[in-house]
């Protein structure tokens, strides 16, 4: 007979089956690659050509990159700013460490959603979310396996681009600093909360719109607008209207956190296995 | 009581459709049930009903002793499930599908997976992505998908649709062995008819979600198969067969004028039949005789006319 609580083996198996599945499907990971190697390959070698050509050398480019460092308080990123020696230093420091920082979340969340979806809306596709709602698992088991799934390989993506961007960085800007110069430590929170927060938080909003989609292309569709509030922040980042340090980072993180807990202890509390055998069960 | 699948009083409705309405049957350990009944019946509802993914309105439903309102993991684990569509997954492997499966269901042997496959024909198949089987072999890794965790109950919703006759025969055979050999419990829906009757020991119809018949073939015929028709391929002449089936108050249908023909005696009782043939056996030579409309499709759909005469 089966045990009570978490059935870690079941979930294990759920986990590791939906991330075979991203593997064997191309559709599933090409995405899920493109966006990590635009921003973390190309965009650093563009701007490391750009840098080489001199092309950030021409002042009339950068004046609001200069009004941004003007209004900066006091921190850790204005001090380590303050002790690079011309302003083209300060231009590729900002931009690696500071800029991008917001956009680099992209990747964990088009991984996770993509996953998720894939996860959950293809059950429902392939005609197989029958087969897992008649094993002897409870949904909790089966929800977790389902946020495992998604949500480990995007933190390992996220990390993977991580390492890749900072290498990328280091060698587009070692022309310039000449020394390593990435990450800052605004990383720290960004990597360690924020960005398996926010994976989280992507592949709970994916579940509910999972829940109300019945196609893999609406599902994934929908998903991407979680993309929308990281523009928004890089807007802020890049006009100077809100200029993220370690602090907001972290409360950013946490509070982002929170909405998690929210949101898994909602979807958790809604579910049953009766009625979603009828909506999602043809 | 020995039912392994105890359904009393059940009621489902989807909406304004009542898919299923005071339904009640038993299924003894070990005994083939065929459940039967037109499209929209219920059958499938009923199905998931005992498989306690659905939750029932009115009613009750047993299976394994467990009830599928409070244990419904224990009920899961007791039965095992396989649908039309088999329920696979295309990118995995045939093996890596009964080996996902084997983890769900908490199934400890190891080797319980390639086991099945070889039962199943499938072993030189066993690598090969389970999306690039042929329809049969879909059906057989499905059955032992459905069978991975050895269930004393096996629920099989038209698990033979869409196989050749190999196949069927292979299903079939198998429901037999693992009902006699094993004593698993088996609910098997199908539309095929004939089918059903090469395994099932006995039967419930239904329609419009209600139970109108169960019983075994038998008995279905005692109850509702009113005359008795005898066909037999004999060289008796005319004049003969007349006179027997005046001696047994029996309508003869027969063709005139060839000298071995098929005869064709129905009566009132059915312990006339036997002397019918002993008779005929008397009077000249009988090369077959051959029992009509009491196999399961005409006592089917006596059944069905009698509904729709009741209504």
């Amino acid at each position: 007979m089966r045990r009570k609580g978490i059935d870690r083996r079941a979930v294990a198996a759920i986990a590791r089956k939906d991330i075979r599945a991203i593997t064997s499907n191309v559709q599933v990971w090409l995405p899920m690659a493109i966006v990590p190697t635009i921003f973390c390959l190309v965009l650093p070698v563009i701007l490391g050509i750009a840098i080489r050509t001199g092309g950030i050398d021409d002042g009339s480019d950068i004046g609001p990159m200069l009004a941004l460092i003007e209004r900066m308080p006091h921190s850790s990123l204005k001090q380590a700013l303050d002790s690079l020696e011309d302003l083209n230093q300060r231009m590729v420091y900002l931009m690696f460490n500071h800029l991008f920082a917001p956009l680099f979340l992209i990747v964990p969340i088009m991984a996770a959603s993509t996953v998720a979806t894939d996860s959950f809306v293809g059950e429902k596709e392939r005609g197989t979310f029958e087969s897992l709602l008649l094993a002897p698992i409870d949904l909790m088991s089966m929800f977790m396996g389902k946020v495992m799934a998604a949500f480990i390989p995007a933190v390992t993506l996220s990390l993977a681009s991580f390492v890749v961007y900072g290498i990328a960085a280091n060698i587009a800007g070692w022309s310039v600093i000449g020394r390593p110069f990435f990450p800052h430590v605004n990383w720290l929170p960004l990597m360690a909360l924020v960005m398996p927060a926010v994976a989280l938080l992507a592949v709970a909003i994916t579940v509910l719109i999972s829940a109300r989609t019945s196609s893999f292309q609406a599902a994934y569709q929908m998903s991407a607008l979680l993309v929308i509030p990281l523009v928004m922040l890089m807007i802020g980042q890049v006009t100077g209207v809100m200029l993220l340090d370690t602090a907001s980072f972290t409360l950013i993180g946490i509070i982002i956190a929170i909405v998690d807990w929210i949101l898994i202890r909602l979807i958790v509390s809604r579910l049953d296995r009766s009625r979603m055998f009828e909506s999602q069960v043809k | 009581m020995d039912a392994m699948v105890h359904v009393e009083g059940v009621g489902k409705r989807f909406g304004q459709v009542q898919a299923v309405r005071d339904l009640s049957f038993s299924v003894r350990r070990g005994e083939v049930v065929g459940f039967i009944g037109p499209n929209g019946a219920g059958k499938t509802t009923t199905i998931r009903l005992i498989s306690a993914v659905l939750r029932p309105d009115a009613g009750s439903i047993k299976v394994n002793g467990f009830d599928v309102r409070t244990d419904g993991d224990q009920v899961r684990a007791s039965i095992g499930v396989l649908t039309e569509g088999a329920g696979l997954y295309p990118n995995l492997s045939g093996l890596d599908n009964l080996r996902f499966f084997a983890e769900l269901y908490g199934v400890d042997d190891p080797r319980r997976p390639e086991a099945l496959l070889g039962a199943m024909g499938l072993a030189a198949h066993a690598h090969r992505r389970a999306g690039t089987y042929s329809t049969g072999m879909k059906k057989r890794l499905g059955l032992a998908r459905a069978l991975i965790h050895r269930p004393p109950v096996l629920l099989l919703d038209e698990s033979t649709a869409g196989l050749d006759p190999e196949g069927i025969t292979m299903v079939l055979k198998e429901v037999r062995r693992l009902s006699r050999e094993e004593g698993v419990t088996v609910v098997l829906c199908s539309h095929i008819l004939h089918q059903l009757e090469m395994v099932c020991d006995t039967y419930v119809i239904v329609d419009a979600g209600r139970s109108l018949a169960q019983g075994t073939l038998a008995e279905l015929v005692r109850d509702y198969v009113r005359q008795r028709v005898v066909e037999l391929e004999t060289d008796l002449s005319l004049e003969r067969a007349h006179e027997i089936a005046a001696r047994f108050h029996a309508r003869l249908v027969a063709p005139s004028g060839a000298s071995r023909s098929k005869l064709s005696f129905t009566v009132d009782r059915p312990d006339d039949v036997p002397e019918i043939i002993a008779a005929a056996s008397s009077a000249g030579r009988v090369y077959s005789a051959v029992r009509v409309g009491e196999d399961l499709q005409s006592v089917y759909f006596r059944v069905m006319e009698a509904r729709a005469s009741e209504a």
